[in-house]
């Protein structure tokens, strides 16, 4: 049997498909038996019993990132996540009390270190650098290294790490079903007592971090370099990752200040899924988690960027074939825009029949590639952002023509119902495919709760990008997409490399 | 049923209390996979009744490995362009369109010798699957400007090759040590004349790659066989039989030639990249078990291991530091490690790698170390069955590499049976430091030309040599 000989056969196929009635129903994910639970601490925990396989993924949330920084301590946020990984009084140490004696030596040292530096005393700054190996010399007998990660190791782990964003970071780890008791004793222990250990040391793998993702990789600097222009006020414009002088001037001190401020049970939301017992798991919660002291509540972000008056161009020079990337401002992923602008990245860029894709690479065949997100983050006003990598000998000055051409179009004629259509379906599949992975799961049910305090919020929102019209689709596009209010970021080739 | 296993041995480990909680045995029992044949083609099937969606995997004997350099970018193009070119009677955006609207998930792929291409769908939609990716892989009409795009691409991705100095490094270190044997290829402007992808050079390659001989299919989901019995033998069917049967990839000869082989570019962090040639392969001996576990305390344990203990914890090097031991079936594999630093710290970062090569060709692992790595391997042997497409490609792999299929069980066995003096003796044989080809993609000048020479002879390779 072969099908599709015919055109028009698929034509009275996308006329009477079945998804339609997918669209009256609930969504599979809002089905799913989620039991949410918040200790007296302020921690909240949302547990899901999925069958399958015996594991179990767990995540824990601490809305904490990049936006709670401060120009000076860039990327404290991200060293912090690094940090947790070292171990506690009792993980990665033979000797608590006389690892501890050390560290206040170490701090004093490093502010005098600072402060030699500030000055121009390079020979006094040479001899304190050198005390400080000394000193983490002496420690590091003491120190049982990466114990955390070897104990997890033992025990079958998989998928160990963390990451931090803009706005929160996010410790996660997959476990054998049998084992999930020692994740609640680790990361309790975690939560009660961290060493931050061989400090300076990690600061230097974080220094190394960042060369590997901006320094020395063209898309992660323009991503950089289009951010910081695109946000003046906004902590969105400072990288996560942190800036290098800042990097090599942060102390152990500073760390752990930062700890206490923003990683308190109040502040922390975990997620637990796969093939486990609730009951089970809602009692170790209450067991080792319940312990935790309250907290006080973290500092908000109060800057506001300011409306945008006028395009803003940059340009990059690298030792690197061009890039483009533009920026529009709009409103945070919470705003009752948001699902118009995903609809509309979706158009745009969603796969081999969107506009741009169509344009840009079928038919002009003047990209390579082309990308639209909304970003940095969700919770803030944010970007609707569309990179583009140019073929040559084209330019990156006519991919923005050609992208310019097409959102002129969308805005005056509209988006077509058969494209409309098209987006939904893909909506309607992907809600059931999101749904697929444990630990995929546990990042979404956490981050429904940290935005809306309900899980189920997240599969709500499949609804409403349901319910987009080609008129809020024009609607947006026209408001946001101006050229006033547009960032555009390019990467040229240096001179002396051309 | 398995049964988890708390230690691999009695080994004094230093435990943390918390490892000192009695974990239950874990008792699973891993799904079957059915195993039918249908026209002489294997069809293994998973039954998944979570969720409402079905896959179907295939997999076809044949890249560009096993064929000469003047069709590479024909072999190469030959998924993309199934996917993309359209077909007799589906002009390309038409297949776009199809995909788009049931919400089809396609992926397409290919390595040196094989191809691969998956379809997933709702269930309810996929009798339309099966029956589209069968139009795809059997009627693709190549369509030029398709072909055009793929060209492009690939020339746009040679002029951008050096902007990546990780992705300069690895090109180079394969062409390095494998020359014009296939694994050193890579694709370039002479690859990519009009010509090389000319409509009959890629209905030639589709003759001889898409044909029933060469052909696994695998299907998972929310199915039984009785549902996709017919569905199947449709697909098998439109697959003609293979009028040639291909040829084994030849055996490469990998470059001996130890030293520093460095590429200057001026930037803020060198990658270093070092391997020789072992002769072991994957087969159900101790020597292969033994390896596999001395890799992971070597340096592909992640933080377990000595390499990215010494390099990140310790020295605060770099961010990823780790060892390789790629252990091929039939031919020679390389034993190395990979990693990235600041120019002033290439050198010293080099030599304590060399150096923690040593240690283990010297002296045995601690048992503690073999003690973590097995655990890690039996603790965490539930995650071999996670998803049912991890299962399927996995079993697939073995059919396609003749390895019996009970050789995940075989695995579990012979890892339980690796001692220190196993992994020495595995190292001792295999591992020569002194004997290392590094590859540098970094800053001469702040990494020091005198210091690089206390590693070896430097050869400089300059941006002509490359290939």
């Amino acid at each position: 049997m072969t099908a599709f000989r015919n055109i028009s056969v698929i034509l009275i196929a996308l006329l009477t498909s079945s998804l339609q009635a997918l669209e009256a129903q609930q969504t599979p994910g809002e089905l799913l038996p989620v039991r949410q639970v918040t200790l007296d601490n302020g921690m909240r925990l949302v547990i899901l019993r999925r069958p399958g396989a015996p594991t179990i993924s767990f995540t824990v949330q601490f809305n904490v990132g990049g936006v709670n920084e401060r120009l000076g301590t860039t990327g404290i946020a991200h060293l912090l996540e690094h940090m947790l990984f070292k171990g506690t009084t009792s993980v990665g140490t033979r000797n608590i009390e006389a690892e501890l004696e050390l560290y206040p030596w170490m701090d004093s040292t490093h502010d005098s270190l600072v402060a030699a530096r500030a000055r121009g005393d390079s020979v006094g700054a040479l001899e304190l650098s050198e005390r400080i190996a000394q000193l983490e010399d002496s420690a590091a007998v003491f120190i049982e290294s990466n114990e955390f990660d070897h104990v997890l190791t033992r025990a079958g782990a998989r998928g160990l790490n963390a990451t931090t964003t803009s706005e929160s970071t996010v410790y996660f780890v997959d476990l054998p079903s049998n084992r999930a008791e020692l994740w609640f004793a680790l990361e309790a222990d975690r939560m009660l007592n961290p060493v931050f250990r061989e400090f300076y040391a990690e600061r230097d793998v974080v220094a190394e971090e960042r060369r590997m993702r901006v320094e020395v990789n063209p898309a992660g600097a323009l991503a950089e370099a289009h951010l910081a222009s695109a946000f003046r006020m906004h902590p969105y414009g400072v990288p996560v990752v942190g800036y290098m002088a800042d990097l090599q001037v942060m102390s152990r001190q500073d760390v752990e200040r930062y700890y206490r401020l923003y990683y308190g049970p109040n502040n922390a939301i975990v997620g637990i899924v796969g093939d486990l017992d609730p009951d089970q798991i809602e009692a170790w919660a209450r067991k080792y988690f319940a312990a935790i002291p309250n907290a006080e509540i973290p500092p908000v972000v109060t800057a506001v960027e300011p409306s945008q008056r006028g395009e803003r161009r940059t340009e990059l020079e690298w030792d690197a074939q061009p890039q483009l990337q533009i920026g529009w401002h709009v409103p945070a992923g919470t705003d009752p825009d948001a699902p118009s602008l995903a609809i509309l990245s979706s158009l745009l860029t969603g796969g081999r029949t969107s506009r741009l894709y169509r344009s840009l690479v079928l038919e002009s065949r003047a990209a390579t590639a082309v990308f639209s997100s909304l970003g940095p983050g969700m919770r803030y006003p944010q970007l609707l952002q569309i990179s583009a990598t140019p073929r040559a000998p084209h330019t990156t000055m006519q991919l923005e023509e050609l992208i310019y051409e097409e959102l002129e179009l969308l805005i005056q004629e509209g988006p077509t119902d058969s494209e409309i259509e098209r987006v939904r379906n893909q909506i309607s599949a992907g809600s059931v495919r999101r749904i697929q992975s444990n630990i995929g799961l546990a990042f979404q049910l956490v981050e429904s709760v940290a935005l809306f305090n309900d899980w189920r919020e997240t599969f709500r929102y499949s609804d409403k990008l349901r319910a987009v019209t080609a008129d809020d689709v024009m609607r947006i596009a026209r408001t946001y997409l101006t050229r006033s209010n547009r960032t555009v970021t390019t990467l040229i080739k240096t001179d002396d490399s051309k | 049923m398995l049964a988890s296993q708390s230690t691999s041995a009695q080994v004094l480990v230093r435990q943390h209390p918390a490892e000192e909680i009695g974990f239950p045995d874990l008792e699973f029992e891993p799904p079957t996979v059915e195993e039918h044949e249908v026209e002489g083609v294997t069809v293994l099937l998973l039954e998944d009744h979570t969720l409402p969606l079905a896959t179907i995997y295939v997999r076809l004997n044949g890249g560009y490995g096993l064929f000469s350099r003047d069709v590479y970018a024909a072999v190469s193009a030959l998924p993309s362009l199934i996917r993309f070119g359209g077909t007799e009677s589906l002009a390309p955006d038409s297949v776009d369109k199809i995909l788009e609207y049931y919400a089809i998930q396609t992926s397409f792929g290919s390595g040196g010798d094989v191809i691969t291409a998956t379809a997933n769908a709702l269930v309810q939609h996929f009798p339309t699957t099966i029956d589209l990716l069968g139009t795809l892989l059997t009627e693709p009409a190549f369509d030029s400007n398709e072909v055009e795009v793929w060209r492009g691409r690939q020339i746009e991705s040679v002029l951008r090759r050096a902007d990546d100095p990780v992705r300069l490094a690895y090109s180079e270190f394969n062409h390095l040590l494998y020359g014009d044997h296939s694994i050193g290829w890579e694709m370039n402007a002479a690859d990519l004349e009009p010509g090389d992808l000319s409509r009959e050079q890629l209905l030639e390659v589709h003759s001889r790659i898409v044909c029933r001989d060469n052909l696994i299919l695998g299907l998972a989901g929310d199915v039984n066989w009785s549902e996709v019995e017919h569905l199947v033998e449709g697909l098998v069917d439109r697959i003609k039989p293979c009028s040639v049967s291909l040829p084994e990839s030849p055996i490469p000869t990998i470059r001996d030639e130890p030293g520093i082989y460095l590429i200057e570019k001026n930037v803020e962090q060198s990658v270093i990249v070092m391997a020789h040639a072992t002769n072991l392969n994957l087969s159900d001996n101790p020597a292969y078990f033994s390896a596999t576990i001395g890799n992971s305390i070597l340096g592909g344990g992640g933080f377990s291991s000595r390499i990215l203990s010494r390099i990140r914890t310790q020295e605060g090097f770099a961010y990823s530091a780790a060892s390789l031991w790629t252990i091929p079936r039939r031919y020679p594999g390389l034993l190395g490690a990979v990693t990235s630093t600041r120019p002033e710290n290439a050198v010293p970062a080099i030599k304590a790698i060399l150096e923690t090569m040593q240690g283990l060709v010297d002296s045995p692992p601690q048992p503690s170390e073999v003690t973590t790595a097995v655990d890690a391997v039996l603790n965490g042997f539930v995650f071999n069955f996670e998803t049912s497409g991890q299962i399927l490609s996995r079993m697939m792999f073995y059919l396609s590499a003749d390895l019996p299929r009970d050789w995940l069980e075989r695995y579990l066995a012979g890892v339980q049976s690796v001692s220190a003096n196993s992994v020495h003796h595995a190292f001792s044989e295999h591992m020569q430091p002194e004997d290392m080809m590094v590859l540098i993609v970094g800053d001469t000048e702040r990494m020091g030309q005198e210091l690089l020479a206390t590693l070896g002879p430097v050869t400089i390779m300059r941006e002509k040599d490359f290939h």
